[in-house]
């Protein structure tokens, strides 16, 4: 299935009409803003905790897994470049509804739980700056921000998007920057590179190694939010495997390097207790610069690269559930879009409210004792239920092939597919193993899309006969 | 001359279009552009207000951005279909404002139709819509088809 092909037909006279604008140089910085943002900032302190001082050793291991994984959406996406990404190429590789929808509220489930997790993030690099306000607060206005913000329609900008990239780069390029120093002051101590802790919590360095993987595998994601973007890309044949892929080893090679300076620069006991673990790189007065200045710096590029990633789940919430609605799963409200500003409102709100709610219950739960680190606790949410797609996606890879291949695309190495598909699984059962809890806090996050499913099961007749009228009332409103 | 009509899949677009018809003289104009510009980035990328839905359900392989667009300026293209001027489909992707301008510098069209706005707060309150920024940079001069007001008691 070429889906060019009959546009390209249809009018051969010049490229104009069909003109895509996502090159492949953008879809490389769309790739890594996403990847970069989510993870490296939030999680450094769980995982230097779970590891020691090796936990490079974690994220180099966690991006070759996710690595693969993109490997597989790119032979997918230059098969079917559509923007419905994972659903869509399971809906093809095992044509049963309910594994879609599952699927799909799933994605929509793990998207929802990392914006809960980055908000959180969020909230404690703005204490750094303000410690007025309460976090949840900060949580709170930040996704409410986002939400106004997606409703106007300025999150669109392709060159913001870039420039919003370079920040979050140039936050860690300073981190490594202070690493260097640091090596060349001869204050490294090299031996904490291959230190693992096993005193701790796991008695052996490949089940401490495991759990590194695990926390920090948050940090990985975000890469499958690129097939949002397969439709409008120059020659997605070419541009997805090569941006796709290589952006997410250049994010690993940045995140090994950024480990290997966080742990040389600071006491592995102090990234592990703290809520903003980089910024202790920054505040070890490396540089010959103020420490006030470089620690405001810092946080604002921190809090710049959060909001990117953040920016893309929020924007990928409702147009899951716009798709669902389309196809009459949930309620048809969600296919509604703003007349004017051309946002899927309903989706927005309710995308943000259920953001809220995670945040206002993890906050009361872990006020009320629950001994919870909730930018964990939701980050593993997102981890536990993108490792299940990004499993069964592989397996979609696999079974699809010899499909559909009359058009140009590319092919993933498929002996490293299975190593992934195993590194995939393996993570998942730790993950599970680890933090049993969170398979409630999953459950929860899909029975949101079951009570969407049973509204549309029962009420929806009545918006399926309306569903043309509507838009003609509208009309007669409007003209 | 060349005229571009953009549309955004809404119905005010589809008025737009209409109003110029019903006033322009098609032996001026040789050519009608109808564009329309997928955002990428945005949670609806483009949403197409003007087909019918026909299918009673959609599937996934029919959730396309690309053809929403097409199929939402096949049918603003249908308004100028034998009405004299040779009519054309652009479907670009990108910011709908520097898209529109860039098409109609491409073309050199002589003017732009656009929609704009909607009478309630959102317009006071909200700044730069795509009407604003197209009649700030357009090469040429813009027709901005506001919505009729919602009851016409002026006096």
């Amino acid at each position: 299935m070429s889906t060019a092909s009959p546009d390209t037909t249809a009018e051969p006279e010049g490229g104009e009409e069909l003109k895509r604008t996502i090159t492949g140089r953008l879809l490389f910085f769309y790739t890594l803003g996403d990847v970069l943002g989510s993870g490296i900032y939030v999680l450094v302190g769980l995982v230097a905790a779970a590891v020691g001082g090796a936990f490079w050793i974690a994220f180099a291991l966690g991006v070759s897994v996710a690595a693969i994984t993109g490997s597989a959406y790119a032979e997918l996406v230059t098969k079917y470049p559509r923007a419905a990404g994972a659903s869509l190429y399971v809906n093809k590789a095992f044509g049963s509804r309910p594994l879609t929808f599952l699927i799909t509220v799933s994605f929509l489930a793990a998207s929802m739980a990392a914006s809960g997790s980055l908000a959180v993030g969020f909230a404690s690099y703005f204490d750094t700056l303000w410690s007025g306000p309460p976090a949840l607060l900060v949580s709170l206005v930040f996704v409410a921000l986002l939400v106004i913000v997606n409703f106007i329609g300025i999150t669109e900008s392709v060159v913001m998007n870039m420039l919003m990239t370079f920040v979050e780069v140039g936050g860690l390029i300073i981190v490594l920057i202070i690493g260097i120093v640091v090596i060349f002051q001869g204050d490294a101590d090299f031996g904490v590179l291959t230190h693992i802790d096993t005193s701790g919590e796991f008695s052996s360095p490949a089940l401490a190694i495991l759990a590194g993987i695990s926390f920090s595998f948050f940090a990985m994601t975000g890469f499958e939010n690129t097939a949002n973007v397969a439709e409008e890309t120059v020659d997605p044949y070419k541009a997805f495997p090569r941006s796709l892929v290589g952006g997410m080893i250049v994010a690993g090679l940045v995140y090994v390097l950024v480990s290997m300076a966080a742990a040389l620069t600071v006491p592995t006991e102090t990234l592990a207790s703290s809520d903003a673990a980089l910024l202790e790189v920054v505040k070890a007065d490396v540089l010959p610069i103020s420490v006030d200045f470089m620690t405001t710096l810092f946080s604002v590029i921190a809090l710049i690269a959060i909001t990117n990633t953040t920016l893309v789940t929020i924007v990928t919430q409702p147009r899951v559930l716009y798709g669902m609605a389309k196809e009459d799963v949930v309620p048809a409200v969600f296919a509604k879009v703003h007349p004017v500003r051309r946002s899927p409102w309903v989706g927005l709100i309710f995308s943000g409210a259920v953001v809220g709610a995670l945040l206002v219950i993890g906050t009361l739960v872990t006020e009320a004792g629950g001994g919870i680190d909730l930018v964990g606790r939701l980050a593993t949410v997102t981890v536990v239920l993108l490792l299940a797609i990004y499993a069964l996606v592989i397996v979609a890879c696999l079974k699809l092939r010899g499909q559909d291949e009359d058009g140009p695309f590319f092919r993933a190495n498929t002996p490293l597919l299975f190593v992934g598909l195993v590194g995939n699984l393996a993570i998942l059962y730790f993950t599970i193993y680890d933090d049993p809890h969170s398979l409630i806090w999953c459950a929860g996050l899909l029975g949101v899309g079951l009570v969407l499913f049973l509204a549309e099961y029962f009420f929806g007749s009545r918006d399926r006969s309306n569903a043309v009228e509507p838009g003609t009332a509208v009309a007669d409103k409007e003209l | 001359m060349h005229v571009i009509v953009a549309t955004d899949g809404s119905k005010q677009s589809l008025a737009a279009a209409r109003h110029l018809k019903s006033f322009a003289d098609p032996l001026k104009i040789t050519t009608v552009s109808v564009v329309a510009v997928i955002r990428p980035y945005a949670a609806v990328a483009f949403a197409d207000d003007l087909t019918p839905r026909k299918a009673p359900k959609a599937d996934l392989e029919s959730l396309s951005f690309r053809d929403a667009a097409d199929s939402a300026t096949k049918v603003v293209a249908g308004v100028f279909e034998g009405w004299g001027p040779k009519v054309q489909i652009r479907i670009r992707s990108g910011s709908p404002a520097t898209e529109i301008i860039k098409a109609a510098k491409q073309a050199d069209a002589g003017l732009v139709v656009v929609a704009a706005g909607s009478r309630g707060l959102s317009d006071t309150v909200l700044l730069g819509s795509t009407a604003q920024r197209v009649q700030h940079s357009a090469p040429c001069p813009v027709l901005v088809v506001r919505p009729a007001p919602r009851k016409p008691k002026r006096k």
